[in-house]
Protein backbone atom coordinates (compact mmCIF):
# COMPACT_ATOMS: atom_id res chain seq x y z
CA UNK A 1 0.00 0.00 0.00
CA UNK A 2 1.42 3.32 -1.09
CA UNK A 3 1.45 5.71 1.74
CA UNK A 4 -0.29 8.43 0.17
CA UNK A 5 -0.25 11.31 2.34
CA UNK A 6 3.38 11.36 3.09
CA UNK A 7 3.79 14.77 1.76
CA UNK A 8 3.74 17.35 4.18
CA UNK A 9 0.16 18.91 4.37
CA UNK A 10 -0.74 21.63 6.40
CA UNK A 11 -2.69 20.92 9.79
CA UNK A 12 -3.63 24.50 10.88
CA UNK A 13 -3.56 27.79 8.86
CA UNK A 14 -4.71 30.85 10.96
CA UNK A 15 -5.22 34.23 9.60
CA UNK A 16 -3.23 36.11 11.91
CA UNK A 17 -5.45 39.67 11.00
CA UNK A 18 -3.21 42.12 13.60
CA UNK A 19 0.02 41.14 11.62
CA UNK A 20 -1.28 40.82 8.59
CA UNK A 21 -0.27 37.35 7.95
CA UNK A 22 -1.30 33.67 7.53
CA UNK A 23 0.33 31.21 9.91
CA UNK A 24 0.49 27.77 8.31
CA UNK A 25 1.76 24.97 10.34
CA UNK A 26 2.31 21.41 8.58
CA UNK A 27 1.89 17.82 9.67
CA UNK A 28 5.89 17.51 9.71
CA UNK A 29 6.26 20.67 12.17
CA UNK A 30 7.22 23.12 9.84
CA UNK A 31 5.68 26.65 10.73
CA UNK A 32 5.73 30.24 9.19
CA UNK A 33 3.95 33.16 8.72
CA UNK A 34 3.14 34.49 5.09
CA UNK A 35 3.01 37.94 4.76
CA UNK A 36 -0.52 38.34 3.19
CA UNK A 37 1.31 40.73 0.63
CA UNK A 38 3.51 37.41 -0.42
CA UNK A 39 0.96 35.04 -0.62
CA UNK A 40 -1.06 37.67 -3.22
CA UNK A 41 1.75 38.70 -5.28
CA UNK A 42 2.83 34.84 -5.74
CA UNK A 43 -1.16 34.08 -6.62
CA UNK A 44 -0.94 31.18 -8.83
CA UNK A 45 -4.43 31.96 -10.77
CA UNK A 46 -3.68 32.09 -14.45
CA UNK A 47 -5.10 36.01 -14.23
CA UNK A 48 -1.72 36.74 -12.10
CA UNK A 49 0.59 34.30 -13.70
CA UNK A 50 -0.51 34.58 -17.43
CA UNK A 51 -0.44 31.68 -19.63
CA UNK A 52 2.93 31.61 -20.56
CA UNK A 53 5.12 28.46 -20.71
CA UNK A 54 7.56 29.44 -18.16
CA UNK A 55 8.24 27.71 -14.91
CA UNK A 56 9.29 31.03 -13.58
CA UNK A 57 6.91 32.20 -10.64
CA UNK A 58 6.17 36.11 -11.52
CA UNK A 59 5.23 38.33 -8.26
CA UNK A 60 2.21 40.66 -9.05
CA UNK A 61 2.79 43.49 -5.99
CA UNK A 62 -0.31 44.41 -4.71
CA UNK A 63 1.12 45.72 -1.49
CA UNK A 64 -2.27 46.51 0.84
CA UNK A 65 -4.04 43.00 -0.13
CA UNK A 66 -6.36 42.14 2.36
CA UNK A 67 -8.20 38.77 3.47
CA UNK A 68 -11.77 38.10 3.10
CA UNK A 69 -11.54 34.24 3.71
CA UNK A 70 -9.54 31.26 3.33
CA UNK A 71 -11.49 28.07 1.95
CA UNK A 72 -10.51 24.54 1.87
CA UNK A 73 -10.77 23.17 -1.62
CA UNK A 74 -10.80 19.35 -1.85
CA UNK A 75 -8.01 17.43 -0.09
CA UNK A 76 -5.32 19.67 -1.84
CA UNK A 77 -5.26 23.22 -2.02
CA UNK A 78 -6.23 26.51 -0.27
CA UNK A 79 -8.44 29.24 -1.83
CA UNK A 80 -7.44 32.55 -0.61
CA UNK A 81 -10.40 35.04 -1.11
CA UNK A 82 -9.46 38.83 -1.21
CA UNK A 83 -11.37 41.94 -0.33
CA UNK A 84 -10.78 43.65 -3.59
CA UNK A 85 -12.74 40.94 -5.20
CA UNK A 86 -9.69 38.64 -6.31
CA UNK A 87 -10.55 35.23 -5.65
CA UNK A 88 -9.27 33.20 -8.57
CA UNK A 89 -5.91 31.42 -7.07
CA UNK A 90 -6.10 28.09 -6.12
CA UNK A 91 -2.90 27.24 -3.67
CA UNK A 92 -2.39 23.88 -4.07
CA UNK A 93 -0.88 22.57 -0.33
CA UNK A 94 2.69 21.86 -2.86
CA UNK A 95 2.67 25.23 -3.73
CA UNK A 96 2.15 27.00 -0.69
CA UNK A 97 5.24 24.71 0.76
CA UNK A 98 7.67 25.88 -1.75
CA UNK A 99 6.72 29.59 -1.18
CA UNK A 100 7.44 28.95 3.18
CA UNK A 101 10.37 30.56 4.02
CA UNK A 102 10.60 29.20 7.61
CA UNK A 103 14.16 28.82 8.71
CA UNK A 104 13.97 25.26 7.67
CA UNK A 105 13.21 26.24 4.18
CA UNK A 106 15.96 28.70 3.86
CA UNK A 107 16.09 32.29 3.04
CA UNK A 108 14.24 34.18 0.78
CA UNK A 109 14.56 33.78 -2.38
CA UNK A 110 14.56 37.25 -4.43
CA UNK A 111 11.19 37.94 -2.86
CA UNK A 112 8.50 40.08 -2.43
CA UNK A 113 10.15 41.82 0.66
CA UNK A 114 13.21 42.59 -1.21
CA UNK A 115 11.47 43.34 -4.53
CA UNK A 116 9.34 45.33 -3.28
CA UNK A 117 11.85 47.72 -1.36
CA UNK A 118 13.57 47.50 -4.72
CA UNK A 119 10.44 49.14 -5.94
CA UNK A 120 9.99 51.69 -2.94
CA UNK A 121 13.66 52.55 -3.32
CA UNK A 122 13.15 52.80 -7.31
CA UNK A 123 10.37 55.02 -6.77
CA UNK A 124 12.51 57.22 -4.12
CA UNK A 125 15.01 58.13 -6.34
CA UNK A 126 12.07 59.13 -9.08
CA UNK A 127 13.28 56.48 -11.58
CA UNK B 1 -9.23 -13.82 52.13
CA UNK B 2 -8.90 -15.73 49.16
CA UNK B 3 -12.16 -14.55 47.40
CA UNK B 4 -10.45 -11.57 46.10
CA UNK B 5 -7.36 -14.19 44.55
CA UNK B 6 -9.71 -16.73 43.07
CA UNK B 7 -11.05 -19.78 44.19
CA UNK B 8 -9.14 -22.62 45.13
CA UNK B 9 -9.67 -25.98 43.61
CA UNK B 10 -9.83 -29.08 44.89
CA UNK B 11 -6.18 -29.71 45.71
CA UNK B 12 -6.45 -26.08 47.51
CA UNK B 13 -4.48 -24.29 44.79
CA UNK B 14 -5.23 -20.74 43.82
CA UNK B 15 -6.86 -21.11 40.65
CA UNK B 16 -7.34 -18.08 38.12
CA UNK B 17 -10.01 -16.68 37.23
CA UNK B 18 -10.60 -15.22 33.03
CA UNK B 19 -11.26 -11.41 33.85
CA UNK B 20 -12.18 -8.86 30.98
CA UNK B 21 -8.61 -7.69 31.76
CA UNK B 22 -6.98 -10.95 31.48
CA UNK B 23 -8.95 -11.75 28.06
CA UNK B 24 -8.41 -8.46 26.78
CA UNK B 25 -5.03 -8.53 27.70
CA UNK B 26 -4.51 -11.95 25.65
CA UNK B 27 -6.41 -10.69 22.55
CA UNK B 28 -4.04 -8.04 21.93
CA UNK B 29 -1.71 -10.50 20.71
CA UNK B 30 -4.05 -10.62 17.44
CA UNK B 31 -3.79 -8.48 15.03
CA UNK B 32 -6.12 -6.94 12.22
CA UNK B 33 -3.80 -8.26 8.90
CA UNK B 34 -4.69 -5.74 7.35
CA UNK B 35 -4.32 -2.86 9.46
CA UNK B 36 -1.53 -4.00 11.40
CA UNK B 37 -2.77 -2.98 15.07
CA UNK B 38 -4.61 -5.15 17.45
CA UNK B 39 -8.07 -5.72 17.72
CA UNK B 40 -8.35 -4.28 20.78
CA UNK B 41 -6.63 -0.97 20.38
CA UNK B 42 -8.60 -0.68 17.41
CA UNK B 43 -12.35 -0.99 19.58
CA UNK B 44 -13.02 -4.31 17.35
CA UNK B 45 -13.72 -6.63 20.41
CA UNK B 46 -17.58 -6.19 21.48
CA UNK B 47 -19.78 -7.55 24.47
CA UNK B 48 -16.98 -9.36 25.95
CA UNK B 49 -19.07 -11.99 28.36
CA UNK B 50 -17.36 -14.54 30.82
CA UNK B 51 -19.34 -16.52 32.21
CA UNK B 52 -17.53 -19.74 34.64
CA UNK B 53 -14.93 -19.70 31.90
CA UNK B 54 -16.63 -19.21 29.23
CA UNK B 55 -15.90 -16.58 27.24
CA UNK B 56 -18.00 -14.93 24.39
CA UNK B 57 -17.46 -11.61 22.44
CA UNK B 58 -18.12 -10.27 19.14
CA UNK B 59 -15.71 -9.28 16.78
CA UNK B 60 -16.48 -5.57 14.82
CA UNK B 61 -15.09 -6.31 11.29
CA UNK B 62 -14.42 -2.73 9.56
CA UNK B 63 -16.18 -4.33 6.62
CA UNK B 64 -18.81 -7.53 6.10
CA UNK B 65 -16.87 -7.73 2.81
CA UNK B 66 -13.53 -8.48 5.13
CA UNK B 67 -11.56 -11.04 3.46
CA UNK B 68 -9.70 -12.18 6.96
CA UNK B 69 -12.66 -13.35 9.17
CA UNK B 70 -11.12 -16.98 8.78
CA UNK B 71 -7.96 -16.04 10.19
CA UNK B 72 -9.16 -13.68 12.44
CA UNK B 73 -11.32 -16.29 14.29
CA UNK B 74 -8.00 -18.52 14.29
CA UNK B 75 -5.76 -15.97 16.11
CA UNK B 76 -8.50 -15.48 18.30
CA UNK B 77 -8.90 -18.85 19.09
CA UNK B 78 -4.97 -19.39 19.59
CA UNK B 79 -4.42 -16.62 21.57
CA UNK B 80 -7.12 -17.72 24.35
CA UNK B 81 -6.15 -21.39 23.71
CA UNK B 82 -3.69 -21.32 27.11
CA UNK B 83 -5.36 -18.47 29.33
CA UNK B 84 -5.89 -19.65 32.61
CA UNK B 85 -9.55 -19.97 33.25
CA UNK B 86 -11.15 -20.26 30.06
CA UNK B 87 -12.68 -23.42 29.47
CA UNK B 88 -14.40 -21.98 26.47
CA UNK B 89 -14.39 -19.69 23.49
CA UNK B 90 -17.49 -18.26 21.10
CA UNK B 91 -16.54 -15.79 18.49
CA UNK B 92 -19.63 -14.02 16.81
CA UNK B 93 -19.20 -11.46 13.51
CA UNK B 94 -20.58 -8.52 13.53
CA UNK B 95 -19.48 -5.11 10.91
CA UNK B 96 -19.42 -1.88 11.36
CA UNK B 97 -18.10 0.11 8.32
CA UNK B 98 -15.95 2.60 9.26
CA UNK B 99 -16.06 6.23 7.32
CA UNK B 100 -12.91 6.93 5.01
CA UNK B 101 -13.45 9.95 3.15
CA UNK B 102 -10.73 12.45 3.41
CA UNK B 103 -10.97 16.37 2.35
CA UNK B 104 -10.87 19.61 4.60
CA UNK B 105 -14.12 20.97 2.66
CA UNK B 106 -16.31 22.54 5.04
CA UNK B 107 -19.40 20.51 4.19
CA UNK B 108 -19.28 17.11 3.23
CA UNK B 109 -21.68 16.92 0.41
CA UNK B 110 -22.72 13.23 1.06
CA UNK B 111 -22.71 13.01 4.71
CA UNK B 112 -24.95 9.89 5.21
CA UNK B 113 -22.18 7.91 3.00
CA UNK B 114 -19.04 6.58 4.73
CA UNK B 115 -17.02 5.83 1.90
CA UNK B 116 -16.70 7.68 -1.75
CA UNK B 117 -14.95 5.54 -4.27
CA UNK B 118 -13.78 6.71 -7.85
CA UNK B 119 -13.85 3.96 -10.46
CA UNK B 120 -11.85 6.04 -13.29
CA UNK B 121 -10.14 5.21 -16.14
CA UNK B 122 -7.50 7.05 -17.90
CA UNK B 123 -8.83 6.71 -21.39
CA UNK B 124 -12.46 5.16 -22.52
CA UNK B 125 -13.33 1.94 -23.61
CA UNK B 126 -11.55 -0.21 -20.48
CA UNK B 127 -14.92 -1.25 -19.20
CA UNK B 128 -15.15 1.38 -16.15
CA UNK B 129 -18.67 1.28 -16.25
CA UNK B 130 -19.05 -2.42 -16.06
CA UNK B 131 -16.34 -2.92 -13.47
CA UNK B 132 -17.78 0.02 -11.57
CA UNK B 133 -21.40 -1.82 -11.78
CA UNK B 134 -20.48 -5.10 -11.09
CA UNK B 135 -18.23 -4.23 -8.04
CA UNK B 136 -21.71 -2.09 -6.95
CA UNK B 137 -23.05 -5.20 -7.20
CA UNK B 138 -20.49 -7.17 -5.10
CA UNK B 139 -20.43 -5.08 -1.99
CA UNK B 140 -24.08 -5.36 -2.04
CA UNK B 141 -23.50 -8.84 -2.07
CA UNK B 142 -21.27 -8.90 0.86
CA UNK B 143 -23.80 -7.55 2.82
CA UNK B 144 -22.68 -3.45 2.76
CA UNK B 145 -24.95 -1.25 1.54
CA UNK B 146 -24.24 0.47 -1.12
CA UNK B 147 -25.30 3.19 -3.64
CA UNK B 148 -23.79 3.64 -7.44
CA UNK B 149 -23.20 6.95 -8.74
CA UNK B 150 -23.23 7.64 -13.10
CA UNK B 151 -20.78 10.42 -13.53
CA UNK B 152 -19.70 9.50 -16.88
CA UNK B 153 -21.84 12.36 -19.04
CA UNK B 154 -20.31 11.37 -22.42
CA UNK B 155 -22.06 8.12 -22.23
CA UNK B 156 -23.91 7.35 -19.07
CA UNK B 157 -24.29 3.59 -19.47
CA UNK B 158 -25.13 2.46 -15.96
CA UNK B 159 -28.88 3.09 -16.24
CA UNK B 160 -28.61 0.02 -19.44
CA UNK B 161 -26.25 -1.84 -17.28
CA UNK B 162 -28.21 -2.06 -14.40
CA UNK B 163 -31.87 -2.10 -16.04
CA UNK B 164 -33.04 0.96 -14.65
CA UNK B 165 -36.70 1.78 -16.14
CA UNK B 166 -37.82 4.28 -13.83
CA UNK B 167 -36.82 8.09 -13.50
CA UNK B 168 -35.58 9.27 -9.83
CA UNK B 169 -38.40 10.17 -8.11
CA UNK B 170 -38.93 13.99 -6.04
CA UNK B 171 -39.15 13.41 -2.06
CA UNK B 172 -39.61 15.78 0.48
CA UNK B 173 -36.91 15.40 2.93
CA UNK B 174 -36.30 17.74 6.36
CA UNK B 175 -38.67 20.31 4.83
CA UNK B 176 -36.39 20.50 1.53
CA UNK B 177 -36.89 18.60 -1.94
CA UNK B 178 -34.85 15.65 -3.02
CA UNK B 179 -34.44 13.49 -5.99
CA UNK B 180 -34.57 9.50 -4.60
CA UNK B 181 -32.87 7.33 -6.85
CA UNK B 182 -34.57 4.29 -8.36
CA UNK B 183 -33.69 0.98 -6.68
CA UNK B 184 -32.49 -2.17 -8.47
CA UNK B 185 -31.20 -5.12 -7.45
CA UNK B 186 -30.91 -3.88 -3.92
CA UNK B 187 -28.33 -0.66 -5.28
CA UNK B 188 -29.60 2.99 -5.23
CA UNK B 189 -28.76 4.25 -8.70
CA UNK B 190 -28.52 7.68 -9.77
CA UNK B 191 -26.97 8.54 -13.08
CA UNK B 192 -26.77 12.01 -15.05
CA UNK B 193 -28.07 10.23 -18.12
CA UNK B 194 -31.64 10.35 -16.03
CA UNK B 195 -31.34 14.26 -16.70
CA UNK B 196 -30.77 13.80 -20.79
CA UNK B 197 -33.07 13.21 -23.53
CA UNK B 198 -32.36 9.56 -25.18
CA UNK B 199 -30.15 10.09 -27.55
CA UNK B 200 -29.05 13.41 -26.94
CA UNK B 201 -25.59 14.35 -26.49
CA UNK B 202 -23.61 16.20 -23.59
CA UNK B 203 -21.86 19.22 -24.52
CA UNK B 204 -22.07 21.49 -21.76
CA UNK B 205 -18.77 23.17 -20.83
CA UNK B 206 -17.10 23.66 -17.25
CA UNK B 207 -19.49 25.40 -15.10
CA UNK B 208 -22.58 23.48 -16.30
CA UNK B 209 -20.97 20.49 -15.05
CA UNK B 210 -20.17 21.78 -12.00
CA UNK B 211 -23.42 22.46 -11.39
CA UNK B 212 -25.31 19.49 -12.84
CA UNK B 213 -22.82 17.14 -10.59
CA UNK B 214 -23.19 19.45 -7.83
CA UNK B 215 -26.98 18.33 -7.85
CA UNK B 216 -26.33 14.68 -8.31
CA UNK B 217 -24.51 15.14 -5.14
CA UNK B 218 -26.35 17.56 -3.00
CA UNK B 219 -29.91 16.94 -4.21
CA UNK B 220 -30.07 13.42 -4.05
CA UNK B 221 -31.43 11.51 -1.33
CA UNK B 222 -28.65 8.44 -0.51
CA UNK B 223 -29.58 7.32 2.41
CA UNK B 224 -27.34 5.83 4.82
CA UNK B 225 -24.66 3.89 2.74
CA UNK B 226 -21.23 2.03 3.61
CA UNK B 227 -20.21 2.82 -0.13
CA UNK B 228 -20.98 4.49 -2.41
CA UNK B 229 -19.14 3.88 -6.22
CA UNK B 230 -19.08 6.43 -8.34
CA UNK B 231 -18.40 5.69 -12.14
CA UNK B 232 -16.26 8.77 -13.60
CA UNK B 233 -16.18 10.04 -16.68
CA UNK B 234 -12.72 8.44 -18.64
CA UNK B 235 -9.81 10.83 -18.79
CA UNK B 236 -8.63 14.02 -16.37
CA UNK B 237 -11.27 16.28 -17.15
CA UNK B 238 -13.63 18.62 -15.32
CA UNK B 239 -15.60 15.79 -13.96
CA UNK B 240 -12.22 14.64 -12.32
CA UNK B 241 -11.53 18.59 -10.61
CA UNK B 242 -15.14 19.21 -9.65
CA UNK B 243 -14.95 15.69 -7.34
CA UNK B 244 -11.92 16.32 -6.29
CA UNK B 245 -12.60 19.73 -5.40
CA UNK B 246 -16.39 19.46 -4.13
CA UNK B 247 -16.22 15.76 -2.66
CA UNK B 248 -14.91 14.10 0.38
CA UNK B 249 -13.85 11.30 -1.39
CA UNK B 250 -12.06 7.99 -0.08
CA UNK B 251 -10.09 6.88 -2.84
CA UNK B 252 -10.01 6.00 -6.21
CA UNK B 253 -9.65 2.41 -8.02
CA UNK B 254 -7.98 2.84 -11.57
CA UNK B 255 -9.52 0.62 -14.45
CA UNK B 256 -6.96 -0.70 -17.15
CA UNK B 257 -6.55 -2.99 -19.76
CA UNK B 258 -3.27 -5.31 -20.22
CA UNK B 259 -1.65 -3.47 -23.10
CA UNK B 260 0.66 -1.54 -22.54
CA UNK B 261 -1.25 1.67 -24.42
CA UNK B 262 -3.65 1.74 -21.68
CA UNK B 263 -1.16 1.56 -19.14
CA UNK B 264 0.13 4.88 -20.30
CA UNK B 265 -3.14 6.39 -19.65
CA UNK B 266 -3.30 5.04 -15.89
CA UNK B 267 -0.34 6.64 -15.27
CA UNK B 268 -1.97 9.47 -16.34
CA UNK B 269 -4.83 9.05 -14.23
CA UNK B 270 -2.42 8.41 -11.07
CA UNK B 271 -0.71 11.62 -11.76
CA UNK B 272 -3.73 13.39 -11.63
CA UNK B 273 -5.19 11.63 -8.08
CA UNK B 274 -1.91 12.39 -6.71
CA UNK B 275 -1.91 16.18 -7.56
CA UNK B 276 -5.33 16.57 -5.98
CA UNK B 277 -4.25 14.27 -3.35
CA UNK B 278 -6.80 11.45 -3.77
CA UNK B 279 -5.33 8.47 -3.03
CA UNK B 280 -5.65 5.69 -5.35
CA UNK B 281 -6.78 2.40 -3.54
CA UNK B 282 -6.59 -0.33 -5.82
CA UNK B 283 -5.94 -1.06 -9.59
CA UNK B 284 -8.09 -3.62 -11.55
CA UNK B 285 -7.08 -5.10 -15.15
CA UNK B 286 -10.11 -5.88 -17.13
CA UNK B 287 -10.32 -7.74 -20.27
CA UNK B 288 -7.13 -9.31 -18.58
CA UNK B 289 -8.17 -12.98 -20.27
CA UNK B 290 -10.49 -15.00 -22.07
CA UNK B 291 -11.72 -18.57 -21.52
CA UNK B 292 -12.83 -20.17 -24.43
CA UNK B 293 -16.23 -22.02 -24.33
CA UNK B 294 -15.08 -24.87 -25.98
CA UNK B 295 -11.54 -25.62 -24.56
CA UNK B 296 -12.28 -23.51 -21.32
CA UNK B 297 -8.36 -22.86 -21.91
CA UNK B 298 -7.05 -19.52 -20.61
CA UNK B 299 -6.55 -16.91 -23.54
CA UNK B 300 -3.88 -14.11 -22.80
CA UNK B 301 -5.24 -11.57 -25.65
CA UNK B 302 -4.06 -8.16 -24.74
CA UNK B 303 -0.18 -9.63 -23.97
CA UNK B 304 0.04 -10.54 -19.97
CA UNK B 305 0.04 -8.95 -16.49
CA UNK B 306 0.71 -5.48 -17.59
CA UNK B 307 -1.33 -3.86 -15.16
CA UNK B 308 -0.54 -5.98 -12.33
CA UNK B 309 3.44 -4.85 -13.35
CA UNK B 310 2.57 -1.27 -13.38
CA UNK B 311 0.49 -1.49 -10.01
CA UNK B 312 3.58 -3.25 -8.28
CA UNK B 313 5.94 -0.22 -10.22
CA UNK B 314 3.56 2.49 -8.51
CA UNK B 315 2.92 0.83 -5.43
CA UNK B 316 -1.01 0.17 -5.91
CA UNK B 317 -2.74 -3.04 -4.33
CA UNK B 318 -3.20 -5.06 -7.76
CA UNK B 319 -6.95 -5.99 -7.08
CA UNK B 320 -7.61 -8.67 -9.74
CA UNK B 321 -7.80 -9.31 -13.28
CA UNK B 322 -11.22 -9.71 -14.15
CA UNK B 323 -11.59 -11.99 -17.37
CA UNK B 324 -12.88 -11.09 -20.84
CA UNK B 325 -16.37 -12.77 -21.36
CA UNK B 326 -19.70 -12.92 -23.95
CA UNK B 327 -21.74 -13.51 -20.87
CA UNK B 328 -20.68 -10.33 -19.03
CA UNK B 329 -21.46 -7.98 -21.96
CA UNK B 330 -24.88 -10.01 -22.63
CA UNK B 331 -25.70 -8.99 -18.56
CA UNK B 332 -25.04 -5.41 -19.39
CA UNK B 333 -26.99 -5.43 -22.48
CA UNK B 334 -29.92 -6.88 -20.62
CA UNK B 335 -29.34 -4.87 -17.95
CA UNK B 336 -28.80 -7.98 -15.78
CA UNK B 337 -24.99 -7.46 -14.15
CA UNK B 338 -23.22 -10.60 -14.13
CA UNK B 339 -23.14 -11.19 -10.58
CA UNK B 340 -27.02 -11.48 -10.31
CA UNK B 341 -27.32 -13.31 -13.69
CA UNK B 342 -24.31 -16.14 -12.74
CA UNK B 343 -23.62 -15.94 -9.58
CA UNK B 344 -21.61 -18.85 -9.37
CA UNK B 345 -19.79 -18.06 -12.52
CA UNK B 346 -15.83 -17.52 -12.52
CA UNK B 347 -16.09 -14.08 -13.22
CA UNK B 348 -18.52 -13.35 -10.72
CA UNK B 349 -16.28 -15.27 -8.15
CA UNK B 350 -13.39 -12.85 -9.39
CA UNK B 351 -15.78 -9.59 -8.57
CA UNK B 352 -16.76 -10.52 -4.84
CA UNK B 353 -12.81 -11.11 -4.68
CA UNK B 354 -11.81 -7.89 -6.03
CA UNK B 355 -14.55 -6.26 -4.10
CA UNK B 356 -13.56 -7.61 -0.58
CA UNK B 357 -9.91 -6.61 -1.48
CA UNK B 358 -11.35 -3.03 -2.25
CA UNK B 359 -13.19 -2.95 1.01
CA UNK B 360 -9.56 -4.19 2.69
CA UNK B 361 -7.84 -1.17 1.49
CA UNK B 362 -10.86 1.07 2.43
CA UNK B 363 -10.05 -0.23 6.07
CA UNK B 364 -6.75 0.68 6.08
CA UNK B 365 -7.94 3.73 4.53
CA UNK B 366 -9.95 4.58 6.99
CA UNK B 367 -7.40 3.86 9.86
CA UNK B 368 -5.08 6.14 8.22
CA UNK B 369 -7.15 9.07 7.92
CA UNK B 370 -8.41 8.29 11.43
CA UNK B 371 -4.72 8.89 12.33
CA UNK B 372 -3.78 12.27 10.14
CA UNK B 373 -4.75 15.65 12.21
CA UNK B 374 -7.59 17.06 10.30
CA UNK B 375 -7.20 20.69 8.55
CA UNK B 376 -8.02 23.98 10.73
CA UNK B 377 -8.78 27.29 9.60
CA UNK B 378 -8.89 30.20 12.01
CA UNK B 379 -8.94 33.63 11.94
CA UNK B 380 -7.28 35.21 14.92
Amino acid sequence: MSPPMAKPVPTEVNHVRARDKVRITWSDGHFWEYPLAYLRGYCPCALCQGHGASDEKKFVSVPDAKLAEIRPVGNYALEFRWQDGHNTGIYTFDYLRSLCRCPQCGPAEPGPEKERSHEHGNQGRGL
Amino acid sequence: MLGIFGKLDWKGKQMAIATNETVLEALKKVQDPEIHRDIVSLGMVKDLKINNGAVSFTVELTTPACPLKDRIQEDCNKALAHLEGVSNVEIAFGSQVRGSKVGAGPTDLLPTVKNVILVASGKGGVGKSTVASNLAVALNKLGAATGLLDADIYGPSVPILMGIKEDPKKISVNGGVKLAPPVVHGIPVMSIGFFLEPEQAVIWRGPMLGKALHQLMADVHWGDLDYLVVDMPPGTGDVQITFSQQLKVSGAVLVSTPQNVALADVIRAKTMFDKVMIPIVGLIENMSYFICDGCHKKHEIFSRGGAERAAEKFNIPFLGAVPLMPSITEGGDKGVPILIQDPQSEISKVFLDIASKLAGQLSIASEASSRTESLRIVSS
